[in-house]
Formats: structure tokens, C-alpha cells, sequence
């Protein structure tokens, strides 16, 4: 098969699936349904491993011309390079596993085929989204994605307890999304006014043969662009709908919610690269924002006492790391704390997802402690998420946050600074998380442990295979002083999609510097790993009920009072005025004129009358009469008298 | 000609017919006329003008009778017997459809409908403009909730002035014009006269703008669909409203084009309003039906501020938006019907839990909503994709505004799937669909995706017959594109 062939049948794959099962999958059984699904996936990975294997240089497969507009086409063009395909191994691979999962985790649900429809129509958008060769595709890929989302954070809507805040969550995140798909479209507006074409290929060109051109307009284009961003990858001001995005059943939180949707934004960011080195300004932002993201979002990880909830403001906490790298120009770097990010946020999330299945749905830590012997591989694989996202020496997400830590101390020492508190703020929620969870006592009654049980195999399978992801993820990218050489594999893989500060690897700071950051950042690691073993072990502290904290707990475990924020000055002020136009201004000032011109009218009507019968229908009477005659005499004229 | 003639035999046929057969000859008379303009498809080229009634001689008062269709008129004949079908299937399971008088009125309707689309006179676009509002009146009148009289008149009373100004402006166009034949009008001289050829495009602008309607003359809308029996506020919102925009792309604007020069950014602003107006009202209606009126003041807006930039892209893509708007509005309307009919009524507060007691129809009304928020895959987001671009280009600020309907649209129209379908189940008995309401939905989903993967199939339809706007712009030395 050619390359071209090979594409479109790893994308058509999970469409496929989904197209069966959600016709079909009603009347098969759950077995058959879950394989299938699953299979289409994981076949889906094994084309990307082939097409990775043969990539050489970037390809472009032209699928159909959707439209052809007066001054522009669109069309349904995909691209193979590294950028892509890494995505793509990322997607499947990560995508084959959670799917594994779900089939245990989902086993007792009556949505069973619904769910996997979903779950293999996101697959799907979602490869639309990276292997899409023009940002047409890509929108058609991101709002597919979203609405995906929607269907799966909403997943439970019949449930009786948290059905309606089930949806309720769903529809906030369909919704801010929307607002940064919005600035997504005004970025393609602006780049089809400029460039008149979407390709990325053909607008990266137009720009490196004359950059001085395009520096005021990838400015404007670029701030879109992170809108769009800030929307999809939840970061500030558009965050809120991750946490509340928990609402859907824990696979899709680990596969949508933590490894792919919500790296989009990145990839995003990523795939533009050549705009946004345009665009210091931009840049400067989004460093900015990734910073207060990464800080505000771990500060509210560490009080939050349900499972998922840490984990969620985890992730926005992670995402805002690595647009911290993207706002240094560091775009492989990001990448790479995208990949080990999706290994040990998957692990994690599914791990909390076997605790949540034990636990017989119980989603508060303070109702957990000491599973680690009732759920051993559970525990386990969930100890090496929690060192992985730590920063243990060694593990993956050492080394991925390593490169960024890196990079901050080369730009500024402030920056430096300000992230290391975000560090340490992450390994204080993990270890709190941790220990919470599996040390200690069992503090939710005794009936409730006696349920306690390890999951299956279908989910322990994949909990084991992205620990060992999540400890050895760093051999992809180890930094030059460890092998001189073949370090920075992944730097090097993705530099032909890439420009920006990409040269920073290959002259990377002395050995001596790099040596004491990593230095730092263990000694981190491990002293809040002893502090968090004496707090919650050995003192057996537990997390506080809300009446026992202080202030800067409350308003950690408030969420820092952000929803009630947006909600007072969005979201009552636009009901508040769909109240006020519906019933004061359309019924007072538009109806009430209309009636005093009726009363104008009936005046006159009543002088004219005198002179016209029935006004409504003498009038169109004849007009009717006139009509049919003028028309049936033409044609008895025309049929009969040639 | 048969085109127009075939429906008002049936028409006047199913007015005599006993009751056990209306319903299927309905069915079966609309689908016919379907087929004898699937004929005249097969047998067009989009180049050429196709005259189906054609005297050589100009009658007294500059009458011609002309009558015919290009690739334009053909893609709204089209919608329009495609879409008289499927409101007859979509009524099939409803009492209203063995009535001789309403089968009878809606392929009335249709002939109207018909011969408006073909009009290539002026003054036969006039009379059919007025013929539509006959079957349309007594429809609401008589099938419509009993206490309507008050929104009723507001309708008529709105439309007649709309319709009293178009007249004005067709005679006061024969002043610039030999006589009414279409290829004459668009070549009216108004030798400068642009303050004059203003004011008459402003009349005919009129009855267009209430019809569609455009901000603020919409305020007979919500009242007349919310009395309308469904089948009336289907034809209303998915054929009626659609005359007047096309009337626009296909009179307005090559008529009179040195005048709209001064309406441009007036009607631009004013559907920029009702985008945003539309849309923030919808937010907390709680008539379903109402909230989906004020919806479509949304939607229309934006096609209504697209065809007054007089690109041929906006125009384009407005025909693209004209057609999936129908699909949207029969889908909702019978959506909204489906509720009334089951639970007679139509408030979100009292409805809630459907989608657990009829899962087949939470699921369809789940796809329905999709289309009308323009999700991929659908014809909605080609078109609002391309007319959002195109005022963006126009002006940011209006793009803006524009896009606001992304997100609002998201708000309103889950807000009512979500609180009829989900929530609190206070409804416990529920119907599930009939098997022409799933024939329905699935007409118009197909409908929707075939369009929203392949838009060419419009755009190559329509290409010739707006070339106009190409050469107007490149021709007319006082408007500038921006």
C-alpha cells in the first residue's frame, strides 16, 4: 500500500468502528463491541507505526476539494511528517490502551456501545485534527473533538444523582470551547485574507521567503490562535471547564481530558511555529499565562479532596508548563512534556479510575486510605504516576519537566523561580494524594471495604504498560550530558516541523549548570516526598472538613472563587439582559409601536372604507382572479392557437 | 409550466377528495412535482436560462408574463418540492394531514411558491409574493391555536405594508425601464439616480426585511409560530422566509444595485443586531417554539448581512446557508411538534427526562441540535464558515459580532435539549417516534452531511447565475470592495 492508502485507512479506521457499533452495537454483545472498537484503534496504531517508520520527508495526501469559493478553495488535504505522525502514535497508542481499560471499567454500564461509539469518534476527530495539512481541517478536526467531549463528559445525563450536573458540565465545556474556536476562526479569516491558502506547508513558505512582511499581521493571527488555545487546553481565563469536565466517566477523563484533547492546543501552537516566532509579543503572553495557569492551578490542586479533581487541576497545572515552554519558543520540548505528560497522566487518571471501580464509585479521598494492600497493582502503578509527575530522579516526567526547568533558568532566573514553586506545589498535591489514597487507615466504613477489590485484567493490563511508559518515557529525549551523542532523539525527530529555539539543545548549557538544576529539583522531589510521608503516614494526618480550614485552604478549596467570578460578571448580566430585551424591550417599545400604527392605519381605513369593501378580501380576490386569468389565457393561447 | 400548473390541479383536486384519501394522495401529489423538477434538473445546464413561459408580445401596463428558472431558481425549486414532501410526511402521523383543506392550501402553497421562484416579470413576482400569503393566512386561521386572532393580524398587518412598499417600488421602477420583464430590470437605467434607485430598492428592501425577518420588524414572528399549527410554521420558516432572500440575490440586487450602495451597511448593521439580539432573547425563552423563532432571527440575520456584501463568495455561501436553514427549521419545528403532540405542551420548565422514556427520539433530536449549531459534517458549518470569513473581510467588527452566534447558538440551543431531554424526569409516559418521523429525521440528517461534506454541488449550481454580482462590482465605479 502506498503511503497515501495507508493514511486514510489508519484514519478511517475509528469512524468505521464507530459507524458499527453505534448501528449495530445495541444487539452485539459487550465482548464484541469493546474488542471491536479497541481493535480498530489499535490497528489504527500499528499503521502509524508503519507509516513512522517510513517517514522521510513531509507528504501531502489529497483526499477531495470540499468547496471552491470565489477567492479560495477548501480542502480535505492530510500531511505526513513528524509532527503529525508523533501525534498520531500518541493518539492511538495512548487511545488502544484507555480503550482496553474502558472495557472493564464500562462493563456494567447500559451505555456500553454508546460509549465506545464516542470514544471511537473522538479517535477519529481527534486524527483529523493533527493529520489535517490545512487549518480548514484541523477546525473541522477541533470542533469535532469538542463536540465528543460534550457527548462523553455528559455520558451519564440519566443518572439520578448527577445526571443534571453531569450535563451541566458537559454544556460548560462545549460552550467555552466554542469561545476559543471563535478566535480559531478569526485566525483562519485573517491567515485566508493574508495568504489566501491554509496550507501549513504553503503559508510556512510565504513566511520564511520574506518574514518582514507578515510581523504585524502573525501577531494578530497569533493572539487568535492562543484564544483558541487557552480554550481547548484549558488555560486561563477559559479554564474552568476542565475540573468540571471530570463529570464523564474516568477513561474519557484520561484519554480526552489529560493525554490528547487537550494537548490540541499545543500541537496547535506547535504547528504554527513560523507565526508565532513572528510574534514576540504573542509569545511573551503566553509565557505569562502559561506561568499563572501553572501556579494558580496547583495551588487549587492542593486542597481539593476528590480524586479526579486533583488530577484535573493537575493537568491544567501540567498544561500550563508546557505552554510555558512554547512562550519560550522551546516547541520540541513542549512536545516532549506532551508525550511523557499523556504516559503518566493516563497512568494516573486510570489508576484513580481502578479506585474509583473499587471503591464502588466513591470519589472523596477522605473516605479512602490503606488500599495499597487491598488493590496492589492499582497501588503500584499509581505510585510511579505520582513519582513520574513528581519529578522523581529518573522517571520520565523528570526529565521532560528538566528541559523546561532548563530553559526557564536560561531566560530568566525569575521565571526560573516561580516555577519551582509550581514544582514543589505538584509534588505536595501528588504525595497528599498518594498517601491519602493508600496509606493509612480504611476510613469509609466497613461495608464499603468489603467490596474492595483489584480490577481485571482488561485494566490492569494497561496501568502496567504505562508505568513502565511512565518510567522509561525519558529515554526519548535524555539531555546531551548523559549521552553526549544520541541525546535529544525527540528534539532532533521533530526539528523539520520546527523552528524557533530548537538550536538551544545542541548548545545546551554546560554540564556543570545542568547537573545542579537537576540536583535542585530532586532534592525537591524527594524532601516533599519525606515531609508528605511524615504528614500523612507517620502523624496520620487526614484532609480537613471545610469548617476546620483556613484561609488560605478555603480559598484553595474553593477554586479561588473563579466560577462565582465568571458567573457574576458573564454569565447573570447576559440572562439578566435576554430577560430584560425578551419581556421590557420587545414587548414595550417594538410591539406597543407597531400598535399605535395599527390604531393610525384603523383611522384611516375607517375614511377609506367609504370607497373599498372588504378591505383583505376584495383586495386579494381580485388579485387572485386577476392572476389565474391573465395565466390561463396564455396558455389556452399558447396550446391551442400555434 | 406544468412545474406550476401540476400543483395547482392537485392542489384544487384535494379539496374535493374524501377523507380517507387526502393523506396519501397529498403525499403522493408533492412527491410528483418533486419528480417533474428532478426531470427538469436532469435536463439543465447551469449556463443557460430555461424559459417556461415566454410571450413575445409586452402586454398593457408593461406586462411580459415571463417565466423561468436558471441554476438560482432551480436550487429553491428544488427545496421547495423537497421540502413540501417532507412537511406532508413529517404531519403523516398527524390528524391535520386527512384534512382536504389544509393538503389542498399547502399545495397551494406550493404552486405559489413555485411560481414566485420562476417569476422573470415583476409584477408576476409581486402577485405571487402576495398568492403565497393566502394558503399561508388560512392556515394559520384555521388550524392554528383558536385565540390568534391578535398575532394573526400582526402578521398580515406587518406583510401588507411589506407588500404595499414593494408595490410602490415596482411602479416606480417602470419609470427607469421599458417594462417588467426581468432581463429588462436588471438593466434599468437609473443614469446616476442613485438616491432614487435607493429609495426604491428601500421599498422592496421593506418587504423583504419583515418577511425574513430582519431586526427590528421581526416581532410578528414569535407569536405567528407560536399559534401556527406545526406544518405552518414549517412552511413559514423553511419556505417563506427564504423568498425574501432570495429575492434579494436574485432581483434586489442586480435591479438596483446603484442604490444599495446607501442600504449596504445599514441592512448589514441591522442583521448584525438580530444576530446577537436573536440569540440572547432565545437564551431564556421557554416556549420551545418561540425560543426556535427568535433562534432563526439569529440565523437569518447572518444570511441577510452576508447577501449585502455583494461578494460572490457571501452568496455562495448564503445558498448554502438558505438550504441548510430549512433543514434546520423543519427539523426543529418537528422536533418541538413531536413534544407538543405527545405532552401538549411545549414549556421547557415542565418537560425534562424525555431521553430516558424515548431514547430514539433523544437521540435524533440530539443530531438535530448538532445541525443547527453547525457542527462539521453538516452544511451549516461550510456556510457559516465562508459568510462569518466574508463579514470579517467586510469589517471586524460585524465578524465579530457574526461569530458571536458560535457561541450563543451553543447556549441556547443545548439549554433547550437539555431541559426538555435531560434533568428531572417529569415526564414518564412518551411515545416514541412514528416510523415517518424517523424517515424525516433522516432525510434531513442526510440532507445536512451530504451538504456539509460536499457544498460544491450547490456552489457549481448557482456559480453562473450570480456572475452578476462579479460584474456589478467590477463595473459600478461608486461602491468600492473594501
Amino acid at each position: 500500500m502506498g503511503k497515501d492508502l495507508l493514511l486514510l485507512t489508519l484514519i478511517s479506521l475509528p469512524l468505521i468502528g464507530a459507524a458499527i457499533n453505534g448501528v449495530l452495537g445495541k444487539k452485539m454483545p459487550k465482548l464484541i463491541v469493546g474488542s471491536l472498537a479497541t481493535i480498530m484503534v489499535f490497528v489504527s496504531f500499528l499503521i502509524g507505526l508503519t507509516l513512522f517508520s517510513g517517514l522521510d520527508k513531509t507528504t501531502i495526501v489529497h483526499l477531495f476539494q470540499v468547496a471552491k469559493f470565489d477567492d479560495f478553495t477548501l480542502d480535505a488535504n492530510f500531511q505526513i511528517d513528524s509532527l503529525s505522525i508523533w501525534m498520531t502514535l500518541i493518539i492511538t497508542g495512548i487511545g488502544s490502551l484507555i480503550h482496553l481499560f474502558s472495557m472493564g471499567y464500562m462493563s456494567h454500564d447500559e451505555g456500553y456501545h454508546k460509549f465506545f461509539t464516542y470514544l471511537n469518534l473522538f479517535i477519529f476527530s481527534m486524527l483529523l485534527l493533527v493529520l489535517g495539512s490545512n487549518y480548514f481541517v484541523l477546525f473541522f478536526g477541533w470542533e469535532g473533538v469538542g463536540i465528543c467531549s460534550y457527548l462523553l463528559i455528559g455520558f451519564h445525563y440519566n443518572d439520578a444523582e448527577k445526571g443534571i450536573a453531569n450535563s451541566l458540565a458537559a454544556r460548560k465545556a462545549f460552550i467555552m470551547n466554542r469561545i476559543g474556536d471563535a478566535g480559531l476562526l478569526f485566525a483562519l479569516f485573517m491567515m485566508l485574507n493574508k495568504f489566501h491558502t491554509l496550507e501549513f506547508v504553503e503559508i510556512g513558505k510565504m513566511i520564511t521567503a520574506s518574514p518582514e512582511l507578515y510581523t504585524g499581521i502573525a501577531c494578530a493571527i497569533t493572539l487568535c490562535l492562543f484564544l483558541a488555545a487557552t480554550g481547548k487546553s484549558a488555560q486561563i481565563p477559559l479554564f474552568t471547564w476542565l475540573p468540571d469536565a471530570m463529570a464523564g466517566p474516568t477513561p474519557v477523563s484520561a484519554l480526552i481530558h489529560a493525554a490528547t484533547m487537550v494537548t490540541a492546543g499545543i500541537y496547535l501552537t506547535v504547528r504554527s511555529n513560523f507565526l508565532f516566532e513572528l510574534a514576540p509579543t504573542t509569545k511573551d503572553i503566553i509565557l505569562v499565562i502559561g506561568i499563572a495557569t501553572t501556579v494558580v492551578a496547583a495551588f487549587i490542586a492542593m486542597r481539593q479532596n476528590d480524586i479526579k479533581k486533583v488530577l484535573a487541576y493537575s493537568t491544567v497545572s501540567q498544561l500550563g508548563l508546557m505552554f510555558v515552554a512554547l512562550g519560550m519558543g522551546a516547541y520540541t520540548v513542549a512536545l516532549f512534556h506532551v508525550t511523557t505528560h499523556a504516559f503518566f497522566k493516563a497512568l494516573l487518571f486510570l489508576g484513580s479510575g481502578s479506585v474509583i471501580h473499587a471503591m464502588s464509585d466513591e470519589q472523596d479521598i477522605r473516605k479512602m486510605g490503606g488500599l495499597s494492600k487491598l488493590t496492589p497493582i492499582t497501588h503500584i502503578t499509581f505510585l510511579i504516576g505520582t513519582l513520574a509527575i513528581a519529578g522523581f530522579p529518573f522517571l520520565s516526567g523528570f526529565f521532560s519537566k528538566d528541559e523546561i526547568l532548563a530553559h526557564a533558568w536560561m531566560s530568566s532566573p525569575i521565571v526560573y523561580g516561580i516555577l519551582m514553586i509550581a514544582v514543589t506545589m505538584t509534588a505536595i498535591y501528588m504525595f497528599r494524594l498518594y498517601f491519602l489514597v493508600f496509606h493509612g487507615s480504611f476510613r469509609g466504613g466497613e461495608k464499603l471495604k468489603s467490596h474492595v477489590h483489584e480490577s481485571g485484567l482488561s485494566m490492569t493490563i494497561p496501568l502496567m504498560v504505562l508505568a513502565v511508559l511512565s518510567v522509561f518515557g525519558g529515554i526519548l529525549n535524555l539531555p546531551g550530558i548523559v549521552f553526549h551523542n544520541a541525546g535529544h532523539w525527540m528534539s532532533h525527530f521533530l526539528e523539520s516541523t520546527t523552528y524557533g529555539l530548537n538550536q538551544i539543545e545542541t548548545e545546551h548549557m554546560d554540564g556543570k549548570q545542568s547537573i545542579i538544576l537537576m540536583c535542585i529539583a530532586s532534592v525537591v522531589a524527594l524532601s516533599v516526598m519525606t515531609w508528605a510521608y511524615i504528614t500523612y503516614v507517620k502523624k496520620q494526618a487526614v484532609a480537613k472538613e471545610d469548617a476546620d480550614m483556613n484561609a488560605w485552604e478555603k480559598l484553595s478549596s474553593n477554586k479561588l472563587y473563579i466560577d462565582e467570578l465568571y458567573q457574576t460578571i458573564f454569565v447573570q448580566p447576559i440572562l439578566w439582559l435576554s430577560t430584560t430585551l425578551g419581556s421590557q424591550f420587545e414587548q414595550r417599545v417594538l410591539n406597543n409601536g407597531i400598535f399605535r400604527l395599527t390604531s393610525a392605519i384603523e383611522a384611516s381605513g375607517n375614511y377609506t372604507r367609504k370607497w373599498q369593501s372588504g378591505f383583505l378580501s376584495s383586495y386579494l380576490f381580485w388579485m387572485v382572479m386577476g392572476i389565474i386569468g391573465f395565466i390561463s389565457y396564455y396558455i389556452i393561447k399558447s396550446t391551442f392557437w400555434n | 409550466m406544468e412545474l406550476i400548473i401540476l400543483p395547482l390541479i392537485l392542489g384544487i383536486i384535494a379539496f374535493f377528495l374524501p377523507t380517507n384519501w387526502v393523506r396519501p394522495f397529498g403525499l403522493l401529489a408533492s412527491l410528483s412535482v418533486l419528480a417533474v423538477s428532478i426531470v427538469h434538473l436532469m435536463n439543465f445546464d447551469p449556463a443557460n436560462y430555461v424559459l417556461i413561459l415566454n410571450p413575445a408580445e409586452v402586454f398593457p401596463l408593461g406586462l411580459t408574463f415571463k417565466m423561468g428558472y436558471d441554476g438560482l431558481a432551480l436550487v429553491m425549486v428544488l427545496l421547495t418540492n423537497a421540502v413540501i414532501s417532507i412537511i406532508l410526511l413529517a404531519n403523516w402521523n398527524r390528524e391535520i394531514s386527512s384534512n382536504a383543506r389544509f393538503t389542498g392550501l399547502v399545495l397551494l402553497m406550493q404552486c405559489a411558491l413555485l411560481g414566485l421562484f420562476t417569476s422573470l416579470d415583476g409584477i408576476l413576482f409581486y402577485t405571487f409574493w402576495e398568492l403565497t400569503l393566502i394558503p399561508i393566512f388560512l392556515i394559520l386561521y384555521w388550524f392554528g391555536k383558536q385565540d390568534n386572532n391578535r398575532a394573526l393580524f400582526k402578521f398580515f398587518l406587518y406583510t401588507l405594508l411589506g407588500s404595499l412598499m414593494m408595490l410602490l417600488s415596482f411602479i416606480g421602477l417602470a419609470y427607469f425601464s421599458p417594462n417588467f420583464s426581468y432581463f429588462q430590470l436588471v438593466q434599468a437605467n437609473f443614469d446616476g439616480k442613485a438616491v432614487e434607485a435607493a429609495m426604491i430598492m428601500g421599498g422592496i428592501l421593506f418587504a423583504f426585511a419583515v418577511k425574513i425577518p430582519l431586526f427590528p420588524f421581526h416581532t410578528w414572528q414569535a407569536p405567528t409560530y407560536t399559534n401556527a399549527p406545526m406544518a405552518g410554521t414549517m412552511l413559514l420558516s423553511a419556505l417563506m422566509l427564504k423568498m425574501a432572500l432570495y429575492g434579494m440575490i436574485k432581483w434586489m440586487i442586480p435591479i438596483g444595485f446603484e442604490g444599495l450602495v446607501y442600504l449596504k451597511w445599514p441592512v448589514i448593521t441591522l442583521g448584525g443586531i438580530g444576530i446577537v439580539y436573536g440569540a440572547i432573547i432565545a437564551m431564556k425563552q421557554k416556549d420551545l417554539k418561540t425560543l426556535f423563532a427568535y433562534a432563526s432571527i439569529s440565523h437569518l440575520g447572518l444570511i441577510a448581512a452576508g447577501i449585502m456584501l455583494f461578494t460572490v463568495s457571501a452568496i455562495e455561501a448564503s445558498m448554502v446557508q438558505i438550504i441548510n436553514h430549512s433543514i434546520v427549521a423543519v427539523a426543529l419545528f418537528l422536533c418541538a411538534g413531536i413534544i407538543e403532540d405527545r405532552l401538549n405542551t411545549r414549556n421547557i420548565d415542565d418537560l425534562g427526562g424525555i431521553a430516558k422514556v424515548a431514547p430514539h427520539f433523544g437521540f435524533w433530536f440530539a443530531v438535530m441540535t448538532f445541525i443547527s449549531v453547525s457542527v462539521p459534517f453538516t452544511a451549516g458549518f461550510i456556510g457559516e464558515f465562508v459568510l462569518i470569513k466574508e463579514l470579517f473581510t467586510a469589517h471586524w467588527v460585524i465578524g465579530i459580532t457574526a461569530a458571536s452566534t458560535l457561541v450563543f447558538g451553543a447556549v441556547y440551543m443545548l439549554r433547550a435539549y437539555q431541559g426538555s431531554m435531560f434533568g428531572p424526569t417529569k415526564v414518564t409516559v412518551f411515545k416514541d417516534l412514528t416510523w415517518n418521523e424517523y424517515a424525516v429525521f433522516g432525510i434531513l440528517t442526510l440532507a445536512a452531511v451530504g451538504f456539509g461534506l460536499y457544498p460544491q454541488i450547490i456552489i457549481d449550481f448557482i456559480k453562473p447565475s450570480i456572475k452578476f454580482t462579479q460584474e456589478l462590482m467590477a463595473g459600478d465605479l461608486t461602491f468600492t470592495k473594501k
